[in-house]
């Protein structure tokens, strides 16, 4: 069978996604769009077990993550050795009036690990429901919830935003919580 | 549901499901960065190489349509 013409514009059309998630799991804009580039190459071959009707997107996050991992594994965890440069690079210190400055969070991002970064993406950026997210990471659901919990504690942490009351999320909460007013 | 320590972590918890939400800095700059890497430019390669793909793809040889 034929991939359609419908096909081809589907998947013109999840680049810009598939390119974001592949950046936010390795860190590397080159490598991201190595891994996209292979994503599309797999998805046309593979189009024939894709079921028209169900979520494109997810599918094809799918074979990206796969990618990423069956790279990794064969790369020996180099791209995790370059995060471990990259992050010494980057100390992340809270700015000014708490504002978080986007580059002090992409630093803080790629300090998680990798299965916690790619869960808090998918869930809190990309717009998947938890259980999508499970199938796409092949996990259960509830693996899925704590990794974003982790993960959101994990940024909370290295960003400082935790504890401090003056301003942010934390400001509402121990209004409306009527503790922690310090 | 996790255990938050107060005083530590303590995310939007009034009412909220989402810890993640549009009131969580943390949720707020996820969707910032990622939006940012959404909107980048896309490099003409993928659509040279969906192009090709097309070509290339034996079924597409058999006449069929």
């Amino acid at each position: 069978m034929s991939a359609s013409p419908v096909f081809k514009t589907d998947l013109l059309g999840a680049i810009p996604s598939l390119r974001a998630f592949a950046v936010s799991l390795s860190q590397n804009s080159d490598k991201a769009d190595d891994l996209v580039q292979e994503t599309l190459v797999k998805a046309w071959d593979k189009h024939a077990s894709f079921q028209p009707g169900t979520n494109l997107k997810a599918w094809l996050f799918t074979i990206l993550r796969n990618e990423f991992y069956s790279q990794m594994r064969k790369r020996g965890r180099e791209v995790q050795d370059s995060d471990g440069i990259m992050t010494a690079r980057l100390a992340v210190h809270p700015s000014q009036h708490g504002m978080l400055d986007l580059k002090d969070f992409r630093g803080a991002l790629e300090q998680l690990p990798e299965d916690q970064r790619e869960a808090i993406i998918l869930i809190g950026a990309s717009g998947f429901s938890y259980e999508e997210a499970a199938e796409i990471c092949n996990c259960a659901v509830g693996t899925i919830k704590s990794r974003v919990s982790r993960a959101r504690n994990r940024l909370q942490e290295i960003l400082k935003i935790s504890g401090e009351a003056e301003f942010g999320p934390d400001a509402i909460s121990s209004q409306v919580m009527g503790s922690n007013a310090a | 549901m996790d255990k938050i320590k107060s005083g530590t972590i303590s995310p939007r918890r009034n009412g909220s499901a989402d810890p993640l939400g549009a009131n969580s800095e943390i949720g707020r700059k996820l969707k910032q960065y990622y939006d940012e890497l959404v909107s980048d430019e896309v490099p003409d390669r993928f659509a040279q190489l969906l192009s090709q793909l097309e070509i290339a793809d034996p079924a597409r040889k058999k006449d069929r349509s």
